[in-house]
């Protein structure tokens, strides 16, 4: 369709509106990060390039950092999309059980995040937490979820998953309930199975909706802080620490400026992935409509 | 369309609701005789609510609360006060008041009205800095050893006076057979367990900071960091996740027979709905080596140097550190903390040592602490403390590494 | 597909140990907000007690609860109707206006969620500090619906461009305005999407901690900030937080309760073709 001169109207209050308080004061953000600002001393501001930035260059801290927020976002977003999906695909049958169940499933986004991971520290508590007592109980040990390191980034992957899963299966499933019905009609009366109907009308149709939540849940994943802080604040030593808890210590210093390079260096790498995988995914879709 | 007529009778509810709230919108008027705490979230504010009519009836200056929690309280008076924010009073942690020092009102003078002499000496010291007083002391709290009386008793053991006979108790009464340790204190990464490896040090002799520069990396350093490592032996074993509540929550259920912890942990052990050892704990220094060095660290109160309010700030931060809020903080009916009063003669109430069991042993060890370095860039000191000894007691770094690793740090950080 | 019995029975077991993993925690915070510490660690795991209130009694006078529902609801409602508005316009602007630079510009309005959050604390608190919102409700509602809009838009995107063509032309031809064929046609058409749109600005508001910390202090304060005051410097009040956090809960689940019944299929107003 060509661009119709109402077209503006409808797009013009949103974009003002993200254009001013959006970005913009990303802008600021981003100029701030060339600058030395440290809060407790207002009168000591001086421009000093990429300075910032060159640190994270030489500082391993850093470089581990990158690679346990990756490890983290690969982990999570993988389990959450997949599990999603499923229980998107669940959740389309027609059984009248499901009604009132999906309700239920989405309980865990409304929880404050601050108290579920409190609340899932005292369930993983080594010695008086309840799920180390029933796998006691049923032989497998207690295991110790926040202090081995590598366990501790499966903890926290689980902790997160379990909080965001809710949020892939509604998106997803909105997606589904807008296909249209006769589409599948059409189908099984031609003789195509689940699988085939799944294949060739879900997926196709579904995959904006389907790219859009993995690439969200991707970003926020990235940015995921709550979660980590409370549950293990980084440790056991860096074993969990994202480069959104060096942003929040950083930042908690009243490092203006690190703080900020901290953060347009995350912009820039979650903006380069997105780019990619929109590319990949989108290309071959035509924009629609 | 019946569907769009009943989104349009939502929406209209919903902007007439929308109208009517904000209507809230406009903030307090100051009228002169207002003032703005930024104050600590939880206990602390509770028992300043609880108390606030009172001040507000005797001096008719209102004072408006704007509470935050502990993780994010310095943050945000940072972030108001460099930008030109509106608080009169603040709550401050000691460690913050150097480096928020340029944007607070030196007391000096108007210390001399009150009963200095009244306040335990390493109090009024925390509110210092480089001479100038900017905060007057309210909530003193000190590290201190706890034990569990029974179990000392059963074994016909005397309290630890020394880091060595701890050690020695601890392993005596460790047995994990019985999911029985010795001692609670953490290894995660959290700041407690570089206050707790600090701790060690400083008994043996080191400092953090000597002469400008990072001076942990020596001998007394070494000595006090290997009896640290240690004490890790006879701790429960996931003390590798364990943050200042799980210290408690070890002395509440039985598990640890020792704990070395603030004063200010100390009253939710004795709460009978928290804590099955309620009454069966016995308080005491911590032990010491070369030196004693309790470590220190106060609440105090403070006034913004560009407050349009300085008296009625001033009033309020007299009232605070004042005997009749001491006395009133420090008996208040609730067991998920304590205040403890700055002031001798607070301390030394009999009604003080009815409502804390360990009263007379934070007198005793608040004359005596030792105070974490007085300078700007601490923050970032003990930030870089920390990561590193969490990287000590995860195995990431051995001993002499972490101490070069903390000294290379702070010289960093102090050479910027 | 016919529905039979064996896939009801092969779907619920699926989702049982599904649905326990998701209510697991949910069950434990709500038996710890009317238990005592103690009992919370009692070993073995009290599921059977005596509950106790004292935890909600605490939370409800200890501090102005309603005062901060109240806060939070305002905005929140706010956030979720300005970023509709505002993202049910822009999302049918992109979706049926195109233009040469549209794809950047939709990347664009995704780029504002991928720096972290922290990074905008300094701005924000500039630019309400020099309007004069700090502590406002607008404040906080202005900085919500920016944080909610990208992913509004793009998901109604989505939904909007799945809408037939054919539909809106003949509603055009029956002389329809491009406002009216958004209101009366596209939206009962994908108001699952708007369902989801509508769900996640609100949570965006109601759980959101760090600019409610900053943005806010006493008049416009909200929950999530209270319940993270809760998380003291001795430890947290696990008793009380749980108590806030159920309580904190409920509004949401209405609010989903409401809405769930546009989730569905069905709201096609009769096919194209007949």
């Amino acid at each position: 369709m060509a661009a119709g001169r109402a077209g503006r109207w409808f797009l013009l209050p949103g974009l003002v509106f993200l254009f001013a308080i959006d970005l913009i004061p990303l802008a600021y953000s981003g100029w701030i990060s060339f600058y030395n600002w440290w809060l407790i001393r207002p009168r000591d501001i001086r421009f000093v390039g990429l300075a910032n930035y060159t640190r994270f260059a030489d500082d391993p801290e850093f470089t581990r950092a990158v690679v346990v927020t990756t490890l983290f976002t690969a982990g999570a977003v993988l389990v959450e999309f997949l599990a999603g999906l499923g229980l998107a695909l669940l959740f389309a049958q027609p059984f009248k059980f499901l009604r009132p169940i999906r309700v239920l499933l989405l309980l865990p986004l409304f929880v404050v995040p601050v108290v579920g991971a409190t609340m899932w520290r005292v369930i993983f508590h080594p010695e008086l937490g309840v799920l180390n007592y029933y796998l006691g109980v049923i032989g497998l040990g207690p295991l110790p979820w926040l202090s081995d390191p590598r366990l501790a980034l499966v903890s926290i992957t689980l902790v997160d998953a379990w909080r965001t899963i809710p949020f892939m299966f509604l998106v997803i499933y909105a997606g589904l309930e807008v296909l249209p019905a006769e589409l599948f009609e059409a189908a099984a009366v031609d003789g195509a199975t689940a699988w085939q109907s799944f294949r060739h009308i879900t997926v196709p149709l579904l995959t904006y909706i389907m790219l859009l939540a993995v690439l969200i849940r991707g970003m926020d994943a990235f940015r995921e802080f709550d979660i980590i802080f409370v549950l293990t604040g980084g440790g056991p030593g860096t074993a969990t620490q994202t480069i959104q808890i060096l942003n929040y210590r950083a930042f908690g210093l009243g490092h203006m400026g690190e703080a900020n390079a901290i953060g347009i260096v995350t912009l820039i790498i979650v903006a380069a992935m997105c780019f990619v995988l929109m590319r990949a995914v989108l290309r071959p879709q035509v924009a629609r409509g | 369309m019946r569907i769009s007529r009943s989104f349009r009778y939502l929406a209209v509810a919903v902007l007439v609701v929308l109208a009517v709230a904000s209507g809230a919108d406009v903030p307090a008027s100051a009228q002169g005789k207002t003032i703005t705490l930024s104050m600590l979230a939880g206990y602390k504010e509770d028992v300043l609510r609880a108390n606030l009519p009172e001040f507000e009836k005797k001096t008719g200056i209102k004072v408006v609360v704007d509470a935050a929690p502990f993780g994010d309280l310095y943050k945000k008076q940072l972030l108001s006060l460099s930008m030109g924010g509106r608080y009169d009073v603040l709550f401050m942690d000691e460690p913050w008041i150097p480096p928020l020092s340029e944007f607070l009102l030196p007391l000096n003078e108007r210390m001399k009205t009150l009963d200095t002499a009244d306040f335990i000496p390493t109090t009024v010291a925390s509110g210092a800095f480089q001479g100038t007083q900017y905060a007057v002391p309210v909530d003193p709290n000190v590290q201190l050893l706890v034990y569990r009386k029974d179990l000392f008793e059963q074994k016909g053991l005397k309290p630890p006076a020394t880091w060595d006979e701890l050690l020695a108790d601890a392993k005596a009464l460790h047995d994990p057979a019985k999911q029985q340790y010795g001692i609670a204190i953490t290894a995660s990464s959290d700041i407690q367990t570089a206050l707790y490896m600090l701790l060690a040090m400083w008994s043996y002799g080191a400092e953090l900071v000597d002469g400008g520069k990072g001076s942990l990396n020596s001998a007394a350093g070494k000595k006090g960091g290997e009896v640290f490592l240690e004490l890790l032996k006879y701790t429960p074993p996931n003390v590798k996740s364990y943050n200042f509540a799980d210290v408690n929550k070890a002395i509440q259920l039985g598990q640890a027979a020792m704990a070395i912890q603030w004063a200010s942990g100390a009253k939710p052990m004795e709460d009978k709905t928290r804590s099955s050892v309620a009454g069966k704990l016995g308080y005491a220094q911590v032990p010491k080596a070369v030196r004693q060095t309790p470590m220190r660290g106060v609440w105090t109160i403070g006034i913004a140097k560009n407050s349009a309010n300085q008296d009625a700030a001033w009033q309020f931060a007299t009232w605070l550190s004042g005997r009749e809020f001491g006395q009133a903080a420090v008996t208040f009916p609730s067991a998920t903390s304590a205040i403890h009063s700055p002031r001798f003669s607070v301390l030394k109430d009999p009604g003080t040592k009815a409502a804390l069991p360990y009263a007379d042993t934070l007198l005793v060890s608040l004359q005596i602490t030792k105070e974490r370095p007085r300078l700007r860039e601490y923050a970032d000191i003990q930030e870089n403390l920390r990561v590193t000894a969490g990287k000590l007691t995860a195995g990431e770094l051995t001993l002499e590494a972490a101490l070069k690793e903390i000294d290379a740090g702070t010289n960093r950080i102090l050479g910027k | 597909m016919k529905p039979t019995r064996l896939r009801a029975a092969l779907t619920g077991a699926a989702l049982a140990p599904v649905l326990v993993w998701t209510l697991f925690p949910i069950y434990w915070i709500t038996t710890a907000s009317f238990k005592t510490e103690l009992a919370l660690y009692a070993k073995p795991p009290q599921w059977l007690f005596t509950p106790i209130l004292d935890n909600y009694t605490r939370v409800l006078t200890n501090i102005p609860f309603f005062q901060y529902l109240k806060n939070s609801l305002v905005i929140a409602i706010g956030t979720t109707l300005g970023s509709l508005v505002l993202g049910t316009l822009a999302g049918y602007g992109f979706a049926r206006f195109h233009f040469r630079a549209s794809e950047a510009v939709r990347f664009l309005v995704l780029v504002t969620r991928m720096a972290p959050r922290m990074v905008l604390v300094v701005p924000y608190y500039l630019m309400m500090q020099r309007l004069g919102l700090l502590d406002t409700y607008t404040g906080l509602l202005v900085a919500y619906v920016s944080f909610a809009l990208p992913f509004s838009i793009w998901l109604l995107i989505g939904f909007f461009v799945d809408v037939p063509l054919d539909v809106e032309e003949a509603a055009m031809i029956d002389g329809c305005s491009r406002l009216g064929v958004l209101i009366r046609i596209v939206i009962p058409i994908a108001a699952p999407g708007l369902v989801v749109a509508a769900i996640f600005a609100f949570l965006v508001s109601w759980n959101e901690f760090l600019f409610a910390l900053i943005l806010s202090g006493v008049e416009a304060k909200t929950l999530p900030v209270v319940i993270a005051g809760l998380n003291t410097d001795a430890g947290p009040l696990y008793g009380e937080m749980s108590a806030a956090a159920v309580m904190v809960m409920l509004p949401n689940i209405v609010m989903t309760l409401a809405l769930q019944r546009y989730l569905v299929k069905g709201l096609t107003l009769g096919a194209v073709k007949g």
